[in-house]
């Protein structure tokens, strides 16, 4: 082989290699290896509200809902609610309604007090009311996801690891009863494609079935985990294709009704 | 129980007790070192999320962790260390394992990409040592 046609062979070689180095492609191994943890893979209501709000500002206050009842016995509704209830504490942000964060953040301490968390809770409760006072909305935002963080921290530390993901699928459900909710109102390509989520349902559903039997066994749990599945499919659109408003709809009610399940259920316990 | 065996049981039980305690402070120092560099973007209006991700890396290891983001919102994933890591990349990638182009920003044992979606779903996190030894790390991310 002439010389210089070996040096083309190793520079092409070299070339390929730096290539490869710097856009490398996972392999579907990898990807399921990759760690998944509630505290960094499930988002917050905030960030899909805050994505909501980009092409133009929802009329958020026209999504509260009435007070919940806050005196449910089963611990595995309760942990639903105070999820779908942080999912609120959120939207009265976004509304900056300091009345109604006040309201909410109340019902989220005497929720979490039903389920026996930290008394560390009482002083999230304080701070919640002083931002909610001081118009701080930013540090109100911080503040529900580190209430939410430390009830779960607290249920963990507890034996009740269980309602930690229920807490998740509460203002999960809750987020996305709101989003489409939201999106019905004013469709809007941009909008609609905040809703597309397969993989996050499907971590969900995964975990929640992962729960102890006794857990699972819950008509309530049962009945929503039940439900997911198809959920799943209805937020699985292709990449960078926005759902159409038909598609928004049928989110939206299969979201409602587990919702209406999760709220008004007769406890079982 | 023998008295030469509860010694012994007692001194692994301390070791074991200050290898957990010398993991904890590192961990503890490698979030100091984050929030430190997250906070920079908490200035140009970016909210940090409460949640973080601790870890160990040993040199040229890379570790994944996947996040679920949405098309319209700006995110920042910083990683800080502690001693003795020297440089550290972090770098992200789809739900099909291809690397997507991000905003780099480097500064050696702490560092951070930026990424604004177009598609909403699940997107992976890579955090790799690339020069220095065995270190721990901890990730946070930011959005607006």
């Amino acid at each position: 082989m002439p010389r210089c046609t070996g040096y083309v062979l190793v520079l092409l070689l070299g070339a390929l290699t730096i290539t490869g180095a710097e856009a490398p492609r996972l392999s579907s191994d990898q990807l399921a290896k990759a760690v998944r943890n509630d505290s960094i893979s499930i988002p917050t209501p905030g960030e899909l509200f805050a994505a909501l709000g980009k092409p133009g500002k929802p009329n958020w206050a026209g999504q509260f809902r009435g007070p919940l009842p806050t005196t449910y016995r089963n611990r595995a509704q309760i942990a639903l609610n105070l999820g779908g209830l942080i999912a609120d504490g959120f939207i009265a942000v976004e509304a900056q309604d300091g009345q109604q964060v006040k309201n909410i953040g109340t019902d989220i301490i005497k929720m979490a007090k039903a389920l026996g968390v930290s008394e560390n809770i009482l002083g999230r409760g304080n701070s919640i009311n002083e931002f909610a006072e001081n118009n701080e909305w930013d540090a109100l935002q911080e503040e529900l996801e580190a209430t939410q963080n430390e009830v779960k921290s607290s249920m963990q530390s507890h034996q009740d690891q269980d309602l930690v993901i229920l807490v998740s699928l509460g203002g999960w459900v809750r987020g996305t009863q709101v989003v489409s909710a939201a999106v019905l109102q004013n469709y809007d390509e941009r909008s609609a494609k905040v809703l597309r989520q397969p993989a996050l349902v499907s971590f969900i559903h995964a975990k929640v079935n992962d729960v102890s039997a006794e857990t699972h066994n819950d008509p309530l749990v049962k009945q929503v985990s039940d439900q997911l599945g198809a959920i799943e499919k209805l937020v699985t659109f292709p990449v960078g294709k926005a759902p159409t408003i038909e598609d928004v709809r049928a989110v939206h009610d299969a979201v409602g009704r587990v919702m209406e399940q999760i709220q008004h259920k007769p406890d079982t316990k | 129980m023998k008295l030469w065996l509860r010694i012994l049981l007692s001194g692994l039980l301390l070791i074991a007790n200050r290898e957990t305690r010398a993991d904890t402070d590192k961990e503890v120092q490698a979030h100091k070192a984050v929030l430190d560099l997250a906070g920079a973007f908490s200035n140009e209006g970016f909210k940090m999320r409460d949640g973080h991700w601790t870890g160990s890396l040993k040199l040229h290891e890379n570790a994944l962790v996947a996040v679920n983001l949405y098309a319209g919102n700006q995110y920042w994933f910083s990683v800080g260390t502690a001693d003795p890591a020297k440089k550290i990349e972090v770098a992200l990638y789809d739900e099909t394992g291809q690397r997507v182009t991000t905003e780099p920003y480097n500064e050696g044992e702490r560092a951070a990409a930026g990424f604004t979606p177009t598609s909403s779903g699940q997107y992976y996190v890579s955090v790799s040592l690339l020069e220095g030894a065995e270190s721990s790390f901890c990730l946070v991310y930011s959005y607006k």
